[in-house]
């Protein structure tokens, strides 16, 4: 199962990868300041700084030099505690391994991160990491390497503006194309190119407008859920925690708690597709190809069982030919036709009700309101 | 006397800590009686002796350039409820309604909810795109946008969630967190349809698709209809720039409907011939029943009031004798035209005054001012807007959609106030 079973095999591992890129501690090019948008890939899972918690993910404070799988108030896969127990201590070298590929170095991890390609990424992400995340072990912060790293970082931050401003000054110097035609009453703005409303222009509607091009079939989608979306929203869809359930509660939509879900509840897959593509996985949004998007979609259809064949492929041409069971119970607002509403009498001013009116129901029975002294109880309901 | 007076020290929106505070004590028992024999001799000690701010100098000009409220308004924060969602980076915080009056809400105190985080985006790098059914799809940046004629207008913006934890019954103590998901404040903007007259519009479009730039990329389908009458593309709120959360540098306000719908870091606006059924208007923003259909488009927000003092969070502390009674109408419908309110939980109903502005679709401020002679209250207002619609009970909007519509809960609240002015979040016969 682990890719290094013993201390030997670790060292092993991680010797070759020191070979092969750059080792991290010593990289003379790791920026914090661009490590700090890396992480944003990182920030919808891991917390880090004063009085992070654990998320999805553990809490990254003190990192460097801690065994892997090794906090006590988080819950880790086998994997992961297994080459904690088996000597694998984060360090540059194999926190460079194991975010340049997780399931390649912990196999059965359960971080759902497909991993960094770019080495640069992977320099400067720990050279922010290990700023941040503080409290450091005094054993990591012996370490040779780790004092190389911090002067090595520091005169890099005066370059972090110039490249900021150059990029800027990129942006400022695109010039639109020729177009003289004037527009409009006061011919502001200037004409979109075509690639530019390409490059925004994402939404689908449900007669399939806007689909692009592209197909994916339920097995394909079934290793990039697993890798990129279970670990919110649950193996099979019925999501971790309070995260988004995908999958089931068909039949539910009239009882007391009804689930609803992209199967029981949603009218179009068009919205799979367009939400997938534009905000999903959470954190790390627009990473998946049309393809993936194509092929996660076909997943959704099979975990909601509108599709029951694991070689299904969903692509631009058949897409409109399946449709999610619910669309027929949506119905226009016609709030104005309920009693209370189509009556627009003057409202009772005196003796309204039989009285004294009596109290039925107090918020304080089930005090869920935060504050000091209420702790962790949960209500119910939601916001969305 | 230290210069911290005890109520502010730790303030927490707990009925049992203002109570058993000694400054809490003080505050409930009447001035006339209270003071002890020996201060009513000696006099206010407040008056009689030389307070440090009298004496010694304050902070000079350059210690705030952007200045902040009083450090005794400390406790006038927004407040979030963590059990409500998965992740605080999709979620929402609330408007601490019981501390404030008028009916402009600070900048900072406005409720949050977004779905992906705030975004932080350079202005400079900022653009606008209409595309779709129009003559020439366009790019306007942040300057573009600011050569418009522009216009002024008060609106309030409320989530349609709002007082959605409440469908089932009375859960939280306090108006900011069963009311909370609305603000009002000054938009200074352009009215969206200059901007779509300048690409031209087709005469086959009928919907608005508008896309924000965070991570949710958010998107709402709205009628062009709407958007023809009285939407606008704000860059200002109250005179400054829009705060980073709420949608910095450009957002859009579609005055009286749902607030998902105010898209905020607007990017892109693009004309259509059909609704787009985005996810925040399939699989959010519809409204389940109790047959399991659902309704969807149910964009206005319904006429809707509250007395946000006193309220749980805002306890009575000064005894019997003149009480001012406060709170906040609204109607997606336009003018709020008359606001009754209740002493004994809806059996009797007196006609409060209405204070201050009165503009469509803006929060208005009501008063009722009464001697209140110290026995139990079950205070309830009633909004009645300028198309006629009557803010229902809670009771008839149950009979109507059953409990599980999340959304546009309007109907009327009772708050509990007993005889020693702790007040309560409760339902009544
Ligand atoms: C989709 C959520 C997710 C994302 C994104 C993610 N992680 Fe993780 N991470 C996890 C989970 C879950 C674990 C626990 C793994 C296990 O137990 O197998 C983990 C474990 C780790 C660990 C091991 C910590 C320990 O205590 O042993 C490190 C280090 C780590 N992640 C760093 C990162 C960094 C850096 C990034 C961004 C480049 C990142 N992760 C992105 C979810 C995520
Ligand atoms: C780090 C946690 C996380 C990961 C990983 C993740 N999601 Fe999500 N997902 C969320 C959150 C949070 C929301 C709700 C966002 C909001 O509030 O707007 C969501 C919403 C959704 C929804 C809409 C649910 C509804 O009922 O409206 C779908 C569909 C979805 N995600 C699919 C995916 C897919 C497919 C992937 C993998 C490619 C993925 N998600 C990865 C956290 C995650």
């Amino acid at each position: 199962m682990l890719k290094f079973p013993k201390d030997l095999a670790i060292a092993a591992t991680f010797a070759a990868a020191a070979i092969l890129g750059q080792p991290i501690g010593q990289a003379v090019a790791a920026d914090p300041e661009a490590g700090a948008k890396v992480y944003n890939k990182c920030k919808a899972c891991h917390a880090v700084g004063e009085g992070a918690k654990n998320r999805v993910g553990p809490h990254l404070n003190g990192v460097f030099g801690r065994t892997a799988g090794s906090l006590e108030d988080y819950k880790y896969s086998k994997a992961m505690r297994e080459a904690g127990e088996e000597g694998l201590v984060w360090d540059d070298a194999t926190l460079g391994e194991y975010l340049a590929g997780p399931r390649a170095i912990i196999k059965g991890t359960k971080m759902a991160f497909a991993g960094l390609k770019k080495e640069e990424d992977v320099a400067n992400l720990l050279a922010w990491l290990r700023r941040e995340s503080g409290g450091a072990d005094a054993a990591a912060d012996e370490e040779p390497q780790a004092e190389e790293a911090e002067p090595a970082a520091a005169p890099e931050q005066p370059d972090a503006k110039p490249q900021a401003e150059d990029s800027q000054a990129a942006s400022e110097a695109y010039t639109p194309p020729a177009d003289a035609a004037p527009h409009g009453t006061y011919n502001l703005g200037r004409r979109a190119t075509e690639e530019e409303v390409a490059a925004w222009n994402i939404d689908i509607r449900p007669d399939g407008k806007g689909l692009p091009p592209g197909r994916g079939t339920v097995s394909a989608g079934e290793t990039i859920y697993t890798e990129q979306c279970a670990s919110c929203h649950g193996v099979f869809g019925e999501g971790a925690g309070r995260w988004p359930v995908l999958a089931g509660g068909f039949g539910t939509l009239d009882d007391q708690r009804p689930v609803k879900t992209v199967g029981s509840y949603w009218p179009y897959l068009s919205t799979v597709y367009d939400y997938v593509r534009r905000a999903m996985p959470f954190g790390d949004a627009r990473s998946l190809s049309d393809d993936d998007v194509y092929a996660v979609t076909a997943f959704l259809l099979y975990l909601n069982d509108v599709v029951t064949d694991e070689d299904f492929e969903l692509s631009h041409e058949n897409f409109t030919q399946y449709r999610l069971p619910n669309e027929p119970n949506f119905k226009a607002d016609d709030r104005a036709s309920e009693a209370h509403y189509a009556d627009r009498s003057e409202p009772c001013m005196t003796e309204c009700k039989p009285g004294p009116v009596t109290v039925e129901m107090r918020a304080a029975v089930l005090d869920v309101t935060p504050d000091a002294e209420n702790g962790e109880q949960m209500g119910s309901g939601a916001v969305d | 006397m230290t210069r911290k007076s005890g109520h502010t020290a730790n303030w927490a929106p707990s009925r049992r800590a203002f109570l058993t505070g000694a400054a809490g004590a003080a505050l409930t028992t009447s001035a006339a009686t209270a003071l002890p024999g020996a201060a009513r001799a000696a006099g206010d000690p407040a008056i009689t002796e030389i307070k440090d701010w009298n004496r010694y100098l304050g902070e000079g000009v350059d210690a705030a350039p952007y200045g902040a409220p009083s450090p005794f308004e400390a406790h006038v924060v927004r407040r979030d409820v963590p059990w409500l969602t998965a992740d605080p980076v999709s979620s929402v915080n609330f408007t601490p309604l019981h501390e404030l009056d008028g009916i402009i809400t600070p900048n900072g105190l406005c409720f949050e909810r977004h779905h992906a985080g705030v975004a932080t985006i350079d202005p400079a790098e900022h653009r606008l795109m209409i595309n779709g059914l129009v003559d020439t799809p366009l790019v306007f940046t942040m300057q573009d946008l600011q050569r418009f004629p522009r216009e002024n207008r008060l609106y309030f913006l409320e989530c349609a969630a709002n007082t959605g934890m409440e469908w089932r019954g009375a859960q939280l103590n306090g108006c900011q967190f069963t009311h909370g998901m609305v603000h009002c404040v000054v938009y200074t903007g352009v009215p969206l349809k200059l901007l779509l007259d300048e690409a031209g519009l087709k005469a086959s479009g009928t919907w608005l698709l508008a896309e924000g730039a965070d991570a949710a990329a958010m998107t709402r389908s709205i009628p062009l209809e709407k958007a023809l009458d009285d939407c606008l593309v704000a860059f200002k709120m109250n005179g400054e720039a829009l705060r980073p959360e709420q949608g910095y540098p450009l957002r859009l306000v579609v005055p009286g409907w749902e607030g998902n719908m105010w898209v905020k870091w607007l990017r892109r606006l693009e004309i259509g011939d059909a609704p787009y059924a985005q996810r925040e208007e399939t699989s959010k923003y519809t409204d389940l029943l109790d047959d399991g259909t659902a309704r969807r488009h149910t964009f206005v927000m319904d006429v809707k009031s509250v007395i946000t003092s006193p309220s749980p969070q805002a306890p009575v502390t000064h005894g019997k004798g003149p009480l001012v009674i406060t709170g906040l109408a609204w109607s997606g419908n336009g003018r709020i035209s008359r606001v009754d309110v209740s002493l004994d939980g809806g059996r009797n109903w007196q006609t409060a005054r209405l204070d201050g502005p009165s503009l469509s679709k803006a929060l208005h401020r009501f008063y009722l001012d009464i001697d209140w002679d110290g026995s139990e209250l079950l205070l309830q207002s009633r909004a009645i807007d300028e198309a006629g619609y009557v803010q229902p009970s809670k009771d008839a909007l149950r009979a109507a959609r059953g409990v599980n519509s999340i959304y546009h809960n309007n109907g009327i609240q009772t708050w509990q106030v007993r005889a020693d002015g702790v007040v309560e979040n409760v339902e009544v016969s």
